[in-house]
């Protein structure tokens, strides 16, 4: 089967499933959406740029509290909010990005770091604004999408949108140019191409659609919290990136929905369940150094 | 500036890293069309010389002008924009990608559409990269992954790198680092015919002077940072300073 019919019928079982489901069940198929995005926009960074940031949470907890703040507060539609998460986190990733992309590897990695714990104290400590500890709940959409199938389309059409513009920009000369400074930026530099800004407007996209993940996450789960932004948090992408296999496209968004349903069904039955998730996450990367897709596409290529 | 006919020019440059003098006022020009060797023992100051006028770091004091625009300190990217291309000592590629990738990004910043977000980049630039792999005689390795192929395949992919940029001026650091001798010279005879086929003006870095001598057309000594002796190759050879240098190393006889 070719590309394009499998990407149709997968498109079409996502629009199928919630009718099939429960309204628990449909939130867990909410979440996997969210977090293949996240994971996804996370991996522009890690597996195009080969920026491994340690801070992505920032900019999904960013989009959140926005949503959060303008509906709880403000008490706005989601079409203001929603576009307003994405301008609060595209400008934080340009602040943050400007900052951090000057330096590599480790240096990197701990400004993101950094900057995002800088962001977990504002709203921990921002307690008019954000409700400190205990963040901001009882967060609704009007209408209907306050029904979690319609929520869930609603969701499904943003994140299939979102997914398309990055499929499309990793295949284009920019995103060319950015797997060609991931392995020697030297060498892009000596071609006429100013690495820096290539990587800082990756940065800002991957933290723009980090921002919109987190705003869906917020109306879905009906509440935010600054553990959103500590840096457990900013782990989640890196080990839903690896477990999927970081050097393909979906590996992430397979390895989001491998993480979430472990989550679920483990959390389930047991209250050790990040002891028995760690393990298996290690069992599992342990076993397949490239990820799920990393691993499956081997197979195929070995067959043919 | 001193020489309004340089394509190239090098003016007082010097560079100090603590207390270490690598390059002491050193003064070059380089005409159109030249191919010009610098040479010099090890330590001499042929690398810092080399980074230090491709923008990899500033000079302490001097100037680098290029078609009489004063470049000095000028980032990478913008030496390339100009018309400057280089490759390094060692080789410089981008391994996890295929050769004609390669040549793809190369292309992409000459044309300066590495911003572009709509055409699918496998396919940019076909005709012209097909063009760049038989000037450097790598046809039919296109679609291989840069990082397996030899090494002297890899000189040469780089070499054409340098080469999408359409450069005025290619700055090779040490072009036959690692070879063979019998590949070395026809590595460097490869480089000599390609810059006079594309009006290529060269400025070379190189410690095999069997290589210096088979294709330069001037050749400039550096030792100990600062300007030892300067000419054609005959007259270059002949200087007593520079044999004393090289301690009678294989200066005088080339076939």
């Amino acid at each position: 089967m070719n590309r394009p019919s499998l990407l149709a019928i997968a498109i079409l079982a996502a629009i199928a499933l919630p009718l099939g489901l429960t309204d628990f069940w449909t939130f867990i198929a909410i979440e996997v959406l969210v977090f293949a995005l996240y994971a996804v926009s996370f991996n522009l960074l890690l597996g195009y740029g080969g920026m491994l940031s340690f801070g992505h949470a920032a900019f999904f907890g960013v989009g959140g509290y926005t949503v959060a703040i303008l509906v709880k507060h403000g008490g706005l539609p989601l079409a203001v909010a929603f576009p307003a998460a994405l301008a609060m986190s595209a400008i934080t990733a340009a602040i943050i990005g400007f900052f951090s992309v000057r330096r590599i590897g480790i240096y990197f990695a701990m400004l993101t770091f950094a900057f995002q714990m800088l962001l977990y104290t504002v709203a921990l400590k921002a307690t008019g604004l954000t409700g400190g500890d205990d963040g901001i709940t009882g967060l609704k959409a009007a209408g209907a999408l306050s029904k979690p199938i319609y929520y869930y389309w609603f969701a499904l059409i943003i994140v299939i949108v979102a997914l398309a513009l990055m499929h499309r920009i990793v295949h284009s000369p920019f995103g060319m140019t950015l797997q060609a400074l991931r392995g020697n930026p030297r060498r892009v530099e000596y071609v006429g191409i100013n690495v820096r800004t290539h990587q800082l407007a990756t940065f800002v996209l991957a933290g723009t659609i980090a921002g919109l993940a987190g705003a869906i996450f917020a109306i879905s789960s009906g509440n935010v919290f600054p553990g959103w932004l500590n840096w457990t948090a900013s782990a989640t992408p890196i080990v839903m990136a690896v477990l999927g296999g970081f050097r393909t496209f979906i590996g992430p968004m397979v390895g989001a929905a491998v993480y979430v349903m472990l989550e679920v069904v483990i959390s389930g039955h047991t209250e050790y369940w990040p002891l028995i998730m760690g393990v298996i996450i290690v069992v599992l990367v342990l076993m397949m150094p490239e990820g799920i897709m990393g691993m499956t596409r081997r197979i195929r290529d070995g067959k043919r | 500036m001193a020489n309004a006919d340089a394509l190239f020019h090098v003016d007082g440059l010097s560079k100090q890293f603590g207390g270490v003098q690598a390059l002491a006022n050193v003064t070059m020009s380089v005409a159109p069309g030249e191919l010009r060797a610098v040479i010099g023992p090890n330590g001499a100051g042929k690398s810092t010389f080399f980074n230090t006028i491709t923008g990899l770091f500033p000079p302490t004091s001097g100037n680098v002008f290029f078609q009489g625009e004063r470049i000095t300190g000028q980032p990478p990217h913008a030496l390339a924009r100009i018309g400057i291309g280089r490759t390094f000592q060692i080789t410089s590629i981008f391994r996890e990608l295929t050769v004609r990738e390669n040549l793809q990004v190369a292309l992409t910043g000459r044309e300066r559409r590495s911003w572009s977000i709509w055409p699918k980049a496998r396919t940019m630039n076909m005709p012209r990269v097909r063009e760049l792999l038989a000037l450097v005689g790598l046809t039919d390795t296109g679609t291989r992954i840069a990082g397996t192929l030899s090494h002297g395949d890899q000189k040469r992919l780089e070499l054409a790198i340098a080469l999408a940029g359409q450069p005025r001026l290619l700055l090779l650091d040490e072009p036959t680092a690692g070879m063979a001798a019998q590949e070395r010279l026809a590595s460097i005879h490869l480089v000599g015919s390609l810059a006079r086929e594309l009006g290529l003006t060269v400025i070379f870095t190189e410690h095999d002077m069997a290589v210096v001598f088979a294709v330069a057309t001037v050749i400039t000594v550096l030792h100990q940072g600062a300007v030892l002796a300067e000419g054609i190759p005959a007259a270059v050879r002949a200087m007593p300073a520079v044999q004393q240098v090289y301690l009678g190393e294989a200066v005088a006889p080339v076939e």
